[in-house]
């Protein structure tokens, strides 16, 4: 019994059932580990998400004039910006805890109820994140390098989800994936970027320099790191045991990689 | 003989009487940056916190400096004092981080922001609309 009383859960390894083979055992171990990064992230990001909620509550009380709004005054259309600023935050506030969600594998075995949550998050990011993230670019401090980061992360937020969806309804679930995790990897700079914020204003950097690399570098960094991820994921997939790990897992990947043939064709092939 | 002498000690001694009764009180200028650091440094200290958010942090440490040391007249007539608060980060000094006045007679405060002036509550986060004509010199009287 490996276990610690009381700390049962996701984390901790679990008792060899009598029935299952060691090898199976250690098999489905290793699978439990290697899943560790993936839900650790899923659950800081989670933790972000309700920090950013708590502080950005504030954006609804019409009476007050939040300090992040009070740093961009005085604006040439305060009303519009506003109104942008609330959109941008209601939606992100739904989409991305909802988009977390569907990264989770239970949500990815439902794939009815995967579905109708993605076209709801799909509709938040393309229709309410994306354009009220573009107005507030333009507004945002640090000038037009800063305006380039955040477009440049909302075009990517923008181009894979559209791409996301086409490749859901192709059934492509691979490249599905990748673009969702495009998706989610921009969505995480809303929380990487301010906890790199806290560490350079701790570690005394000027704001104005730490504004700029604390977007700029988790940009860059998720996307290379989602690009990382999908080619690595695409090999292993490749591999034998984990494929066929995978596909009992995820039945609706066997469109993928069983390739399908015309059954008259390989019959004539096989009179040959 | 003694009577010059005498009236000129007079006079040194009352000379000197005034000042010695304004010492326990504040310049204009002392009041101006009390005002300022009671009014607008202190509750900015004790609002701002680090926070997860993208708004700029608070800095490390905030110093009032009064940049005009006579009063001048608005348009209404009101007497007041122009100051600038500076902000430090790490052991950088940013100047100007907040310009401003305060006046004289009721020790009002008003910040800039754009090309207008706003009551100081505006910093400390409540809606405060613009207000013409303070902190703005009055036009030089014609002969």
């Amino acid at each position: 019994m490996n276990e610690v009383p009381g700390c049962r859960g996701a984390f901790t390894l679990t008792p060899r059932p009598p029935n299952l083979s060691f090898v199976s055992f250690v098999k489905a171990q290793v699978t439990r580990v290697s899943e560790l990064p993936r839900r650790v992230f899923l659950l800081v990001m989670l933790g972000g998400a309700a920090l950013i909620t708590r502080t950005s509550l504030e954006y609804f009380d019409f009476e007050a004039m939040p300090p992040f709004a009070l740093e961009k005054m005085p604006l040439r259309f305060e009303a519009f910006w506003f109104a942008s600023l609330r959109v941008h935050v209601a939606s992100a506030l739904l989409a991305f805890p909802l988009c977390l969600l569907l990264m989770t594998r239970g949500l990815q075995r439902r794939p009815a109820l995967h579905r109708l949550l993605g076209r709801m998050a799909g509709i938040l990011v393309l229709v309410g994140i994306v354009p009220s993230g573009a107005v507030l670019a333009f507004e945002a401090k640090g000038g037009a390098v800063v305006t380039a980061g955040f477009l440049l992360s909302g075009a990517i937020v923008g181009w894979f989800m559209v791409q996301g969806v086409l490749a859901a309804r192709r059934r492509e679930l691979v490249s599905h994936r990748r673009a969702m995790q495009h998706v989610v990897g921009q969505m995480s700079v809303a929380v990487t970027s301010r906890a790199l914020m806290i560490a350079f204003d701790m570690a005394g950097m000027i704001p104005e320099r730490a504004y700029v690399i604390a977007l700029w570098l988790p940009v860059v960094a998720s996307f290379v790191v989602v690009e990382l991820l999908s080619r690595r994921s695409v090999v292993s997939l490749r591999l034998p045991l984990r494929s066929s790990e995978r596909m009992r897992r995820e039945v609706s990947l066997l469109a993928v990689f069983v390739p399908r043939r015309p059954v008259a064709a390989s019959v004539r092939r096989f009179g040959r | 003989v003694k009577s010059p002498y005498w009236l000129c000690s007079s006079l040194v001694v009352l000379s000197l009487l005034p000042s010695a009764a304004s010492a326990g009180e504040p310049t204009l200028l002392e009041w101006a940056k009390r005002r300022v650091q009671d009014g607008l440094v202190k509750p900015l200290a004790n609002q701002s916190g680090r926070r997860f958010s993208r708004e700029r942090p608070p800095p490390a440490e905030r110093r009032v400096r009064v940049t005009r040391e006579t009063a001048t007249s608005d348009s209404k007539g009101g007497k007041f004092l122009t100051f600038a608060i500076d902000v430090r980060y790490g052991t950088d000094w940013q100047e100007d981080d907040v310009v401003g006045c305060v006046y004289a007679g009721t020790g009002s405060l008003f910040v800039k922001n754009g090309d207008e002036y706003r009551p100081a509550a505006f910093l400390l986060g409540k809606k405060a609309d613009p207000v013409a004509g303070v902190c703005e010199a009055a036009p030089p009287a014609r002969s």
